[in-house]
């Protein structure tokens, strides 16, 4: 009894290895998905088509006001329901992109009305349309200010990952609880754990870091 | 009257915000080559009329007509259709428009900012949308700023690029909507020296501006405008000098006036 582990960890390492593959794997399709639904639904939000424009409003309203986890299994539980039969994997997937498309609709919204409505009288002025105006002027100056909240959401995603290991994905949380299970090293497997997670998130803040120094 | 069909015509504008109209039950022809210049308080709905004629405000009423072209629709089959969004953007093309805070596009180079126009809307070759607007950054007399963004450019010289901007697109009627009340009193000659020049070169302009006495210089007309009604108009030697109305005397005394209070005030 008493002291730590260190050799566990060792033992572990390379398993918890394979988790972290598939937890970004995970987090990287989710968020490709996540933020095509987010641009797409920020758009529509600001768009002139009211029947959409609630749509939007009522999955930003669900999304906000429900758990990510109730969201996981609503999406693993429900989906087989209405006769759709994907893998826990994909139901992860789906389940992720789901809840941060939300948030980045929110995110895009906000960014594009940030910017002053002089810009889009402008674009106006010289004979753009809608989707120029979109394109050309708006879109390219809200990126700088969407990217840190981006960032965030980005952030939020893969650590809201862990919750899928209560749908029996072996992705690095559930992973580590396996070998927990056999070894019964909670403390020692538990802060490996969250070392990997600093190191996935530590990486990915680098790379905002960098993506908006190169936008500014 | 003229037999010549006007280059501007504006018949029954009015733009009601609720129930209030900005701009009341408005008619104006403007002939080819003149430069109208507005006048009038704040508030009067001086801009509000110029963004209507490019349908950057939806007027409430009426009818505007520029080089021959309704702004608001077609004919088709003996029926008025209305425009959708392209038709009115590909519409306002040929109308420029300066404002009063330059608007001009954050994101690009001086030099960009005159060439999108071309290039995005009218799409022509980068590298000719390009040429275009070096050429119309240095009849501005900016040529060594092309490659500047508008947070290192000076007020006056960001309007002098937003006009070259607005130049790009040949437009055929330019509005102007107070183009110098955002700028430092020593920044407003040099825009001022542009528009005049623009109005030797025969372009058709209309002109919100109180700077009265480049207003009677440069104006072919003057009108005065107050509650969203032409209350008066006429050449401008006559209608400073011998104002009919009496709000327009009332305004015009109070605007003379300002100069010397700001002076009064300057002393120490």
């Amino acid at each position: 009894m008493g002291g730590v582990d260190w050799g566990v960890m060792w033992y572990a390492a390379p398993y918890m290895l394979t988790g972290a593959v598939v937890t970004l794997e995970i987090s990287a399709l989710a968020m490709l998905a996540g933020t095509s639904i987010g641009v797409i639904c920020g758009l529509l939000s600001l768009s002139d088509l009211a029947p959409l424009k609630w749509l939007v409003r009522a999955y930003v309203y669900f999304v906000r006001g429900t758990p990510a986890l109730v969201q996981i299994f609503l999406v693993y539980f429900a989906l087989p329901v209405i006769g759709i039969e994907i893998s826990a994997f994909w139901g992860g997937v789906v389940a992720l992109a789901f809840n941060s498309g939300g948030f980045i609709a929110e995110i895009v919204r906000a960014g594009l009305q940030s910017i002053d409505a002089g810009q889009t009288e402008a674009a106006m002025s010289i004979g753009m349309t809608n989707r120029q105006t979109l394109l050309h002027i708006l879109l390219p100056q809200s990126l700088r200010r969407i990217t840190p909240p981006l960032t965030n959401e980005v952030i939020t995603l893969v650590k809201s990952s862990s919750l899928l290991s209560a749908i029996s994905i072996f992705e690095l949380t559930r992973s580590t609880q396996v070998i927990i299970a056999q070894k019964f090293t909670p403390f020692e497997l538990y802060a490996l754990l969250a070392v990997y997670y600093l190191v996935i998130i530590s990486v990915l803040s680098k790379v905002s870091e960098y993506v908006e120094a190169r936008l500014s | 009257m003229t037999t010549a069909e006007p280059l501007l015509r504006i018949h029954g504008l009015s733009k009601l915000y609720g129930e209030v109209p900005a701009v009341d039950r408005v008619d104006l022809e403007v002939a080819q080559g003149e430069v109208v210049m507005i006048i009038g308080p704040s508030g009067a709905g001086k801009s509000t009329m110029l963004r209507c004629i490019n349908r950057i405000e939806q007027p409430s009423e009426g009818e505007i007509v520029v080089a021959g072209v309704n702004m608001a629709g077609e004919m088709q089959g003996g029926r008025f259709v209305a425009d959708g969004p392209v038709a009115t953007a590909r519409k306002r093309r040929k109308i420029g428009m300066v404002f009063q805070r330059f608007n001009l596009f954050a994101h690009l180079t001086a030099l960009d900012n005159v060439a999108i126009g071309p290039y995005r809307v009218l799409g022509a070759p980068l590298a000719e949308a390009r040429e275009t607007a070096r050429e119309l950054l240095e009849r501005v007399r900016l040529a060594d700023h092309t490659a500047k963004k508008p947070s290192q450019l000076s007020g006056g010289q960001q309007q002098r690029v937003a006009i070259a901007r607005a130049l790009a697109m040949r437009p055929v009627l330019m509005l102007f909507d107070e183009p110098t009340s955002a700028l430092d009193p020593e920044l407003v000659g040099e825009v001022l020296e542009v528009i005049r020049s623009l109005a030797r070169d025969g372009m058709t302009m209309l002109v919100v501006t109180h700077e009265m006495q480049f207003a009677r210089e440069v104006g072919t007309r003057v009108i005065f405008m107050d509650m969203g009604r032409f209350l008066e108009q006429g050449a401008p030697g006559a209608l400073f000098a011998n104002p009919q109305h009496d709000r327009t005397r009332e305004f015009l005394r109070r605007i003379s006036h300002r100069p010397e209070t700001e002076a009064a005030r300057q002393p120490r």
